[in-house]
């Protein structure tokens, strides 16, 4: 006997899942979403949050860029809060760059990218950090930001309220079959280890960089290929506007300011597992470096962090490498390629895209079972009820976003003081059994992710893993040290200049004035501690 | 300018360093490059709490600790420095909190073990009176005391972890909040606030009878945020205790470190009223340097450079890269003699993996000779008369072994005796 049914289960708790899980509920499906760390917390979460216009692959990779144009359209109608209208500068800066002009600007308008042609003069007085090397400037209002955390609880949470469930940190282990159809999977929970079968009529894979994991299990090939790509946090936005390069899409070619800092990236290098994610100096070196060809400011800006992602490239078979590859995604009918019933995967893709890959994998297995309710997410926003997005309410005043009642920020008391979250902002997550650790917390709130990434923060969070979940002492004090352990690891890839400093002050806190490395020295550390799967190592 | 002394820094051993010169009668200047990290994290002055990074039982008497360290390393600073300094300038420091209006407890002779904000017990050796009630040697039950919609102290998780490591045999903790009237959930305010509104006594007194209502058994302390005053601790923690009824002790918390303020604002104060000049927010940035000795240091001043002409320097930078120390990409340089003091390929060579282990960064500094000179390349001292104290001498790091306080003593002390000589 199972232990609970559903109607399809969403593996993967990414844009893509999530997605799939909203579009699912939106036609009346049944579903629950399984995710083996936390929402978000795998290529998603890790993305540079540059919401393409397009224009990065329109010469090389057309389809994908028509993609981003239709759908950075309907993004901004239906997840409007989630986007933030930077526009987006291509700068040329070498004459490499001015002889792939004429092909992006051909790019632009075969796939209809809005592109404007400015001069240099005009573009210095609205974006003074264009670097002196710049020699031409493309103006494409599409590009933006977009919060990609934001973005996948937006999804869940609207899927939620139609009855959708979630399952974080648990892993599919196994399906259960009869015949050549797949009637179910079994779980492992992993953090407590309890193991539970869930009965379905249908499973939808989108664990992106993971999907061949989760295939093998049926002895299927799914052929993803894991490209890391290495990203760098500035402590400060330093353009108003995203930045790429004109040029061949290359490393280090992208910078977006992203609410309340910038993002520089990034690399594209294949590796051998999606959870292999080392961050070597040399990338996080030419990311600076190349940033700083396009942005002054980019150099001598505070680097308060690095981290790396996974794209999951789906292996059409060509011999592309890494980043010549398509940004295209695919939908696999496992049913009619291996004769494997119930089972569809939806890979390659990227956040930009997430609902049209959603819309399509949706369309299938809503087909397959009877289903014929058209896919309405590009019309109904995810903030379609009142109360949508009451609990997601965490993009910071320097933005001019005013949270939901709208008062003066400046006069409440705040768990994050670095990113402006507020107590009532991370209270309802306490109550979530999704949320699990304090990064978990993080990326719903954005508490922990300014400049003394979690020095603060982590104390008042830890009191109110007593006060609101019952917690005792150690395993909260355990969490403290987890998410501060976890903000180190980025921290100290950049670390120079002023991060020494923060990181004594940081040191003299929780290790002078709190005694925390005796505490956790003197208290063994409980079973089944919570750490975030897919953490970077 | 020119003077006799110039101590640079804005710490702890920067202030020993220019009251022991003062009380020798000579005339230090005190240049001040800014706020240090001091005042967020400093509270009790902490000699020698462990052993050694790994051990987890606390040092009983941080002066035989100190004898034994040096005996087993004699690079450590505290043997540099030596046991002598730190004995003198513990007495000179007691003796200067006294002068200054303090009330502070404890010697070398003992440490005390004093419950942290997340209810860890921690060894300390000199503590303010305010936080003494709180020692964990003794065994009255503790009600730890937070407020209501005060995010920087949770007295539940203090509570949780201390009766864990602490608690049984009769030794109870638990922990209460109180709503501070004029500060209810849902407003903004922070340690300094509340600091500033205890000083007045009718809301001094409204605390203490709401904290009453809530702690109506005997024999029982109370511990607190450190808010009790801004300024004018002592009486407000006295009277305070007399009005609760209970001992009541500080315990430090989430910056900005109340305790720390009122030791280092009044510390400082104090030397400017006794008549030691001081130079404020001007990092030092250059030295000159003739024949083996430094001649001048060069501060940077709003829009100027101010040359400081001293017979003797002091350098008693707080941390690592306090001050003007200069961290690059793959160098730390130094802003006087500009030597590299470390140099590492990739930045991450400057950390350890953990966060909670000692940080290879933190240990930065120049080389000193047996009198803390800084010592160059070919081993000689760059300059005979500067000497250096504190954070800044290579192999300095504090953190692990709770020993800030003591070797901001020992060295601040040794460094300005020197000079002195010099």
């Amino acid at each position: 006997m199972p232990d609970s049914r559903t109607g399809v289960v969403v593996i993967g708790g990414g844009s893509t899942g999530a997605g799939v899980l909203r579009d699912l509920t939106m036609r009346g499906i049944d579903a629950m979403l399984l995710e083996k760390g936390d929402l978000a917390s795998g290529t998603t979460g890790r993305s540079h949050g540059l919401l393409h216009s397009g224009g990065r692959y329109c010469v090389n990779d057309l389809a994908a860029a028509i993609e981003c144009v239709e759908e950075g359209r309907i993004l901004r109608r239906i997840a409007r809060t989630t986007i933030e209208d930077t526009g987006g500068y291509f700068v040329s800066v070498s004459e490499a760059d001015e002889a792939w002009e004429p092909r992006f600007v051909e790019g632009c308008g075969k796939s209809g990218i809005t592109c404007e042609r400015i001069s240099v003069e005009e573009a210095r007085r609205r974006e003074p950090a264009l670097s002196k090397q710049v020699r031409t400037v493309f103006w494409l209002p599409e590009d933006g930001h977009l919060d990609p955390f934001y973005l996948v609880m937006g999804n869940v949470e609207s899927a939620r309220r139609r009855g959708a469930q979630v399952r974080t940190y648990t892993e599919v282990t196994g399906f259960l079959k009869t015949g050549n159809r797949v009637t179910g999977v079994q779980t492992r929970d992993t953090m407590t280890g309890e193991q539970t079968t869930i009965a379905c009529e249908a499973v939808i894979n989108a664990t992106g960089a993971w999907a061949g994991f989760v295939a093998r299990l049926l002895d299927v090939e799914v052929k993803v290929v894991p490209v890391k790509g290495v990203m760098v946090v500035l402590s400060h936005r330093v353009a108003h506007a995203t930045i790429n390069r004109c040029h061949k899409p290359g490393d280090g070619d992208i910078i977006v300011p992203a609410l309340s800092v910038a993002i520089l990236g990034t690399t594209a290098v294949k590796v051998p597992h999606p959870e292999v994610l080392p961050i070597e100096w040399d990338e996080v070196r030419h990311m600076i470096e190349e940033g700083s060809l396009m942005a002054d400011g980019v150099s001598t800006a505070r680097a308060m962090r690095a981290y790396a992602g996974v794209r999951p490239l789906y292996d059409l078979g060509a011999e592309a490498e890494g980043r010549e590859m398509s940004r295209n995604f695919a939908v696999i009918d496992h049913e009619q390629r291996d004769g494997i019933a119930g089972f569809t995967s939806i890979v390659g893709g990227k956040v930009t895209t997430y609902r049209l890959m959603a819309e399509r994998v949706t369309d299938l297995v809503a087909r397959r079972l009877g289903v014929t309710t058209a896919c309405t997410t590009a019309d109904v926003p995810l903030n379609d009820r009142d109360d949508d997005l009451d609990q997601l309410r965490h993009r910071p005043a320097q933005l001019g976003v005013p949270k939901p009642h709208g008062d003066d920020l400046s006069l409440q008391p705040m768990v994050c003081e670095c990113e402006l979250v507020r107590p009532q902002d991370v209270e309802p997550w306490f109550q979530d059994p999704a949320v699990r650790t304090l990064e978990d917390i993080r990326r719903r709130t954005r508490a922990g992710m300014g400049p003394c990434q979690a020095a603060v923060c982590s104390y008042r969070l830890a009191g109110r893993l007593i006060t609101s979940r019952s917690l005792e002492g150690p395993a909260a004090t355990r969490a403290m040290a987890d998410f501060l352990e976890t903000r180190w690891r980025g921290v100290r890839q950049v670390f120079w200049g002023s991060q020494l400093r923060q990181a004594q002050v940081t040191a003299g806190l929780h290790l002078e004035l709190f005694n925390l490395d005796r505490q956790l020295m003197l208290e063994k550390e409980p079973a089944g501690t919570p750490e975030a799967v897919g953490a970077q190592r | 300018m020119k003077f006799d002394v110039a101590v640079v820094g804005s710490g702890l051993t920067a202030l020993v360093a220019a009251r022991a010169l003062q009380k020798s009668g000579r005339q230090p200047v005190l240049i001040w490059p800014g706020l240090s990290s001091l005042y967020f994290v400093y509270a009790t002055i902490d000699v020698l709490g462990y052993a050694d990074a790994t051990s987890t039982e606390p040092v009983e008497r941080p002066d035989d600790g100190v004898a034994s360290l040096i005996a087993r390393d004699p690079s450590h600073p505290y043997a540099r420095a030596g046991l002598p300094a730190l004995r003198e300038g513990t007495a000179l420091l007691l003796d200067w909190l006294r002068e200054a209006g303090f009330r502070w407890q404890g010697s070398l002779g003992e440490n005390y073990l004093l419950p942290t904000a997340i209810g860890t017990p921690k060894p300390s050796c000199l503590v303010p009176d305010s936080m003494a009630a709180g020692d964990l040697r003794r065994p009255d039950p503790i009600v730890l005391c937070g407020f209501q919609g005060y995010e920087d102290f949770s007295p539940e998780l203090a509570t949780s972890n201390l009766s864990r490591s602490w608690g049984g045999a009769g030794r109870s903790v638990r922990a209460i909040r109180v709503l501070l009237p004029g500060f209810e959930p849902g407003r903004l305010f922070t340690s300094i606030d509340v600091a500033r509104a205890l000083e007045d006594a009718t809301l001094r007194r409204e605390v203490a009878s709401r904290i009453q209502q809530q702690v109506p058994e005997d024999g029982v302390r109370i511990g607190m945020p450190a808010v009790l005053g801004l300024t004018h601790d002592a009486d407000v923690h006295q009277r305070f205790q007399d009005e609760v009824g209970h001992p009541v002790f500080e315990i430090p918390t989430l910056p900005p470190s109340v305790l720390g303020l009122r030791l280092f604002d009044r510390l400082r104060k104090h030397l400017q009223e006794t008549g030691v000049e001081m130079i404020w927010a001007a990092p030092a940035h250059a030295a000159e340097v003739a024949d083996g000795r430094c001649r001048r240091i060069v501060l940077k001043s709003a829009g100027r450079e101010q040359p400081i002409d001293a017979r003797a320097y002091v350098l008693a930078l707080e941390d690592a890269v306090d001050g003007a120390m200069r961290a690059g990409v793959h160098a730390v340089l130094d802003p006087f003699f500009h030597q590299v003091l470390a140099r590492s390929a990739v930045p991450t060579e400057r950390t350890d993996e953990s966060p909670f282990k000692p940080q290879p960064f933190a240990k930065v500094g120049y080389a000193v000779s047996d009198r803390l000179q800084p010592i160059g390349n070919d081993g000689r001292p760059l300059a005979g008369n500067v000497f250096v104290a504190g954070g800044s001498i290579a192999g300095y790091d504090p953190v692990a072994q709770k020993s800030r306080g003591g070797l901001a003593i020992a060295t601040g002390y040794r460094a300005a005796t020197e000079a002195m000589a010099a």
